[in-house]
């Protein structure tokens, strides 16, 4: 089940110079602190000219997606999918 | 007769198609996706249009074209999700630049498929099944490890794509001079791309009920009797492992479509619909640097009747107004007889670049237009899609959503 939020949260990065991958680490939600265990994917998307990084994450229990703005760098978790059943 | 023999060539055309690619997407995506039956429909409805099942809802029977309610009859627990267009496009751009790095003639057929031509590359005299293993090594590596895709090769495009679906999902058959009857041999007409039902009928009225008998058919026979035309040869020739499918033909038209979730006869919303399909249209059309002098329209009713019909309007529509009123005056007129609309589609043609445009609007002093449309689509390029809208589309940012077509892929 996905539930949509588009809520700001402070979050942790890591980068590789060698690799250039960059993934989110840590997540401070509601004052709770969920881990990030593996990046599903990482793209980006324009609105209109500001670029904005995504990455769907897992901390293991939930999948989240992040947006990144890079004019603003606002962290935004845009939602959670739950895994439970489709209604 | 050089085309009455097999393409004797080594095969350098490889065909390859991402295994239920919108559902492949997402499960690289959400992991907790992976290994689910899951479709991604249209619409999350109960009626909305499968547009990809995973390969785990495929195992259940769910079929490109179901609906979520047939899915679910079939599969209670699936999964149903929306697509993610962005991301379907960003893979889509991330294997396009996979393939280019193998050939400079790479040809992408849709958004989940693309033909990479090894000729007269460094690649050209070497085992094609090392390197389709290496290409989608490279997928898994650099998109995702949860990207699937089946890979054909051939000697032409046609028999590269019918080998890309011989094993699904995750196959690599090559087709040449040696195997072709044999893969003939254990399909159905239907299983050829090309050929649908209305022409297997065509096939059937000439006595040809499999691929092996339209393999062994005369060209002459293809040409006169069957095709009535040219495609009788090219058929001939596509069989044999012979290239007529590289012309790649450029845009000629834009258009949008839309199924209407609320069907109505309503001229008043339905032109609020129409106004949104006319500004996605537009702005597509502009930024590629397109007028057009055609306009036409599609509408299918819900007692079953469609009604295609479009004109040349004597002068060059650019903006979002031109084509919203040319093609309001075919929808009143289409809605005169008091019918009701399920599907709603317009479209643009015989384009011209913006410098004819600009031409001619000195001519028409159609300045002030131009510039304004220019002006509105410098402020969405800058601030994102439909901040600043006609009036008309006020309230419609949840409908119409953005979509990826099916067919070719000519802009991204």
């Amino acid at each position: 089940m996905q539930d949509i939020f588009e809520e700001p949260v402070s979050a942790l990065f890591s980068y590789n110079a060698k690799t250039h991958a960059i993934m989110p680490r840590k997540m401070v939600w509601k004052g709770r602190e969920y881990i990030f265990t593996k990046l599903g994917y990482h793209h980006t998307v324009r609105i209109g000219r500001t670029l904005n990084h995504i990455f769907h994450v897992t901390d293991g229990v939930n999948d989240y997606r992040l947006r990144i703005n890079t004019e603003t760098l606002e962290v935004v978790l845009e939602d959670v999918y739950h895994d439970q059943l489709s209604a | 007769m050089i085309s009455s023999q097999h393409n004797p060539a080594r095969p350098s055309v490889m065909h390859i198609d991402l295994n239920s690619c919108f559902a492949t997407v997402l499960q690289q995506a959400y992991i907790h996706l992976r290994g689910k039956p899951l479709v991604v429909s249209a619409y999350s409805t109960p009626k909305g249009f499968v547009l990809s099942p995973s390969i785990e809802a495929k195992k259940f029977g769910i079929k490109l074209g179901f609906n979520n309610a047939q899915a679910r009859a079939v599969c209670p627990h699936v999964i149903v999700r929306t697509p993610d267009p962005n991301m379907v496009r960003d893979v889509h751009r991330k294997f396009r630049k996979i393939f280019d790095s193998y050939s400079p003639n790479v040809v992408p057929k849709s958004i989940d498929e693309a033909v990479i031509d090894f000729k007269y590359t460094k690649y050209e005299n070497t085992d094609l099944t090392i390197v389709g293993q290496e290409v989608r090594h490279r997928m898994r590596r650099e998109i995702g490890e949860w990207i699937k895709c089946s890979i054909g090769i051939s000697t032409n495009r046609f028999l590269a794509k019918l080998a890309a679906g011989i094993h699904k999902p995750e196959g690599l058959d090559v087709i040449d001079a040696h195997n072709v009857r044999d893969v003939f041999s254990r399909m159905a007409l239907t299983d050829f791309p090309g050929i649908a039902r209305r022409f297997e009928v065509r096939l059937h009225e000439n006595g040809i009920y499999t691929p092996i008998k339209f393999l062994e058919t005369d060209e002459k026979f293809l040409q006169k009797k069957v095709f009535h035309s040219v495609n009788g040869n090219y058929w001939y020739m596509r069989m044999r492992g012979w290239e007529v499918d590289g012309v790649e033909f450029g845009r000629k038209t834009y258009g949008q479509q839309y199924a209407l979730a609320e069907k109505t006869g309503n001229i008043t919303l339905l032109s609020r619909y129409l106004m949104k399909l006319c500004e996605k249209m537009g702005r597509r059309a502009r930024r590629a640097g397109y007028a057009a002098r055609g306009i036409s329209m599609s509408l299918s009713f819900t007692n079953g009747a469609h009604l295609h019909t479009g004109h040349l309007v004597g002068y060059q529509m650019y903006s979002t107004w031109d084509f919203y009123h040319e093609s309001y005056r075919i929808l009143h007129k289409a809605l005169a007889k008091g019918l009701v609309v399920s599907q709603l589609g317009v479209s643009c043609f015989d384009l011209v670049t913006v410098r004819a445009v600009e031409e001619q609007l000195f001519e028409q002093n159609r300045t002030k237009k131009h510039l304004v449309s220019d002006a509105l689509d410098k402020i969405n390029d800058k601030y994102g899609e439909f901040v600043v809208t006609p009036a008309t589309m006020m309230g419609m940012s949840k409908t119409i959503l953005d979509r990826i077509a099916f067919g070719s892929v000519k802009e991204l």
